[in-house]
């Protein structure tokens, strides 16, 4: 009971934390957009090529678990994820470590708390599929239809990624931006491979529920054979995307055939959840800063080494150790004007500082293989370049108050004409410098649209990164967006193509775009300066 | 060289002001702020920094608003806030490098200035190593180092020798002592020996508001004759506190010596003594009515 009880006030505290924070409000109009999409059939499930469901309940409920699968699976995570960080942070964890909470507990309380954030996304979406379905009044209303799929599907998933999320929080080098990165990596090449399955609606074979974690070959084996029962000619599988145009070729679907071993399997994915929780607990050090990086450890045995002397002597008594008088030269009467240069190359100092040597090498590599590839290789592997330097890139426009440097840097003079510019022009240096090789290429080869693509992209990489790391005071935003920008620049779809990549791309739309940005960041950031 | 603070205020709940009605007219020296947790003192300091603007009133430096024009003050501002960060992947040397750039100082001046500064705050065996691997002490005395880095007019201190051991405290001291001829210092501090040792003002607050504000000469003639100090059992202790502010009460041998303030002797053996700051600081804080 007590134990319950810990529980309950650990997974309270943090839950309460999480919601009065602006990027609770985020997830939330997320979610609501979400929604909208897939009840108003933007979102939408199809059998390929083109054959899909009318709308009813039990579509509506099974679209919006599939987009919440996708949307929440992956920015859930990065949207949950950092409650532990923030332990380590504040300083909490520290008192926390000295009381008898055990490390299970701890990292049960922290899914629990993660996992209601995302499962009142879950019913964010009942309710407004339910609200959707009565003001559209397409189909009559099934509460158990609508709700169903999204209870006994997307809420385990939920589990899953609450879960997967405690899991990185517990790894020391996966607590920060590489997790992230890690995260994305997996995520979409767990999915793909989640959706590519060729078996769907096939005669005589049955999806396997226990390795269908999100659920998507469920309901694609569902609708493949709904399809296929009004359009023989349908061969099957599964594909989900953002239309407008009207469908044409559509079928009625009635829902999931719920039978025991997918109840089994949804409960068998929460197993797998706590299993990951409990191995969490195995790597979680407790907030002991014991396993320090050598360099640290090193550092630390000086500073002991110091502070024994600096006891000792204090121990003698401090009137027994004079010490010096401390004098300081005066600067010159004049005040020294300001040096744009001297401030930019500080700023690319601290924008490169902290990278070992293999970063630079795998980044000079990049720049020599797009130097000497084929034109279409150049391209991929100029996305490549530029995802380098994501980790560094998600610092931008909130490194003043993740180190808590703020009230230093931004009592010194003309903090936003001076400083602003001298960062953001580092970050373009960097992305200039990543890319230089394409460039080249580009040149040589007289790709007049994708040397105007280059020039934007320079420009739009960094004045993303510093308006959503000046918005939302943290890398996680820009990480998340900036991952599956480049991934669907590898997809070649035009209409996100900043880097005029592909014929079509509208790279000029981003030019604009791009100045809007930097205008929004300065606007947030100089209020940041006026609210103190 | 003058700082003027007038009818200076900060709302930040609809029924909770951080300061209210704050005035003050500054010149050289070092003007220590007094007051208990919540009283004001880093609302004041964050607002005279330029970080946090005013609800009310009007900061001038030499005539000029600071509010409208901040970056006058921050030209010839040193800052050193209560809480602070540092880029831990930066060594000593580098963070002070980058912080004399954001403060526009020349490449020579600041070579020059960071290497004396380094010498002042002890710091020259550390200084190319990373700040991340550094301790409090070690920090706070980056913290210092940044604050004076452009040999500022108007140095702003917020609980400067916090994490300082006895040594590194001394000799901020006397850095501060050599310091304060030609420039303002605002010192806010909790540790009264601290002020005792530098201050030439001392102001105390107290729930956002000004108690006093005089030299620390002045402030001790308030209480002189009204200190008084003798012993007693140690059963006799709860009583006294119901009675009397203690100052302080040192267990000994024969029982417990106890110091209060009081315009008479409270009993036939208590013994006058000089008053110090610490009484003075207790008497007006547990006094004022809103406390």
């Amino acid at each position: 009971m007590k134990t319950l009880r810990i529980l309950y006030v650990l997974a309270r505290a943090d839950f309460l934390e999480r919601t009065r924070r602006y990027s609770f409000l985020l997830m939330l109009a997320l979610v609501v957009w979400i929604g909208y999409l897939s009840a108003s059939g933007q979102f939408r499930m199809r059998v390929p090529p083109d054959y899909t469901g009318m709308v009813n309940s039990a579509w509506v409920g099974a679209t919006m678990t599939v987009t919440v699968s996708f949307l929440l699976g992956w920015v859930g995570f990065y949207i949950v994820k950092g409650s532990v960080g923030r332990d380590y942070t504040t300083g909490v964890g520290q008192i926390m470590a000295t009381t008898p909470l055990s490390r299970p507990l701890y990292m049960l309380g922290k899914w629990l708390s993660n996992f209601t954030v995302l499962a009142i996304a879950v019913f964010i979406l009942v309710l407004e599929g339910i609200l959707m379905n009565l003001v559209l009044g397409r189909a009559s209303f099934n509460l158990l239809a609508l709700a169903a799929p999204l209870v006994l599907i997307a809420l385990p998933f939920m589990g899953l990624i609450a879960a997967f999320a405690v899991l990185f929080e517990s790894v020391d080098w996966l607590r920060g931006g590489l997790g992230n990165l890690i995260y994305f990596f997996l995520f979409i090449a767990a999915m793909a491979g989640s959706a590519a399955s060729t078996t769907l609606g096939a005669p005589g074979v049955t999806v396997n529920p226990f390795v269908d974690f999100a659920g998507w070959q469920i309901i694609g084996d569902g609708i493949s054979r709904a399809a296929q029962a009004v359009y023989p000619g349908a061969t099957g599988g599964f594909a989900f995307s953002i239309s407008s145009v009207p469908a044409t070729k559509l079928f009625p679907w009635n829902g999931i055939q719920w039978t025991a071993d997918i109840f089994l399997s949804r409960l068998f994915f929460i197993l797998i959840a706590l299993g990951l929780v409990m191995l969490s607990a195995l790597f979680f050090d407790r907030f002991d800063s014991a396993g320090l990086a050598p360099m640290k450890k090193q550092m630390k045995k000086q500073v002991k080494k110091q502070k024994l002397s600096s006891d000792l002597a204090a121990d003698a008594g401090i009137a027994a150790l004079p010490v010096p008088p401390a004098h300081l030269t005066h600067l010159p009467a004049g005040r020294p004007h300001f040096r744009f240069d001297k401030l930019f190359m500080a700023e690319l100092k601290l924008f490169l500082k902290g990278q070992r040597w293999w970063w630079y090498t795998i980044a000079i590599g990049l720049v020599i293989a797009q130097l000497l590839s084929g034109l279409e290789a150049t391209r991929i592997l100029l996305i490549l370049a530029w995802i380098w330097p994501v980790l560094i890139l998600g610092g931008l426009g909130w490194r003043e108050s993740h180190f808590d440097t703020r009230q230093i840097v931004f009592s010194a003079p003309r903090p936003l004409l001076n400083q602003l510019p001298a960062t953001w022009l580092s970050a373009f240096v960097v992305i200039a410098l990543a890319g230089s090789g394409a460039l080249v290429r580009f040149l040589l080869a007289g790709e007049t649209v994708s040397v105007l693509g280059w020039i934007t992209a320079t420009i739009f990489i960094p004045s993303l990164a510093f308006f959503l790391g000046t918005l939302t005071g943290s890398s996680k935003a820009f990480e998340a967006l900036y991952l599956l920008w480049m991934y669907l620049l590898t997809q070649k779809m035009s209409m996100f193509d900043f880097a005029g990549l592909t014929p079509q791309s509208p790279w000029f739309l981003y030019a604009l775009l791009s100045l809007v940005l930097i205008a929004l960041a300065a606007f947030t950031r100089q209020r940041q300066l006026r609210s103190g | 060289m003058k700082l003027s603070i007038s009818s200076l205020s900060k709302q930040y709940r609809r029924d909770f002001w951080g300061l209210r009605d704050f005035d003050l007219e500054l010149g050289p020296g070092v003007i220590g702020l007094l007051g208990p947790n919540g009283a004001g003192k880093s609302t004041l300091m964050r607002m005279l920094a330029t970080i946090t603007r005013p609800t009310e009133g009007v900061v001038l430096w030499n005539g000029v608003d600071i509010v409208k024009s901040p970056d006058i003050l921050r030209a010839v501002l040193g800052y050193l806030p209560q809480d602070f960060g540092v880029y831990p992947n930066l060594t000593g040397l580098e963070f002070l490098e980058y912080m004399a750039a954001i403060k526009g100082l020349d490449a020579r001046s600041a070579r020059r200035r960071i290497e004396e500064l380094l010498v002042v705050v002890n710091l020259v065996d550390v200084a190319k190593r990373p700040l991340g691997g550094y301790s409090g002490g070690m920090k706070q005395r980056v913290g210092i180092a940044q604050a004076l880095l452009n040999d500022p007019q108007l140095l702003i201190v917020d609980e400067p020798t916090v994490g300082l051991d006895p040594e590194e405290r001394v000799r901020f001291r006397n850095l501060l002592s050599d310091l304060s001829g030609e420039r303002i210092i605002l010192l806010s501090t909790h540790i009264v020996s601290d002020l005792e040792a530098t201050a030439t003002e001392i102001v105390i607050l107290n729930q956002g508001r000004k108690l006093q504000h005089a030299a620390p000469e002045k402030m001790l003639e308030l209480l002189k004759g009204r200190v008084w100090q003798w012993i007693i059992p140690s059963t006799e202790l709860p009583a006294l506190k119901q009675k009397y502010v203690l100052s302080s009460a040192v267990r000994r041998a024969d029982g417990i010596q106890v110091r209060v303030v009081s315009d008479s002797a409270p009993e036939p053996e208590a013994q006058p003594i000089p008053p110090c700051l610490e009484d003075v600081y207790l008497q007006l804080v547990t006094t004022d009515g809103t406390h």
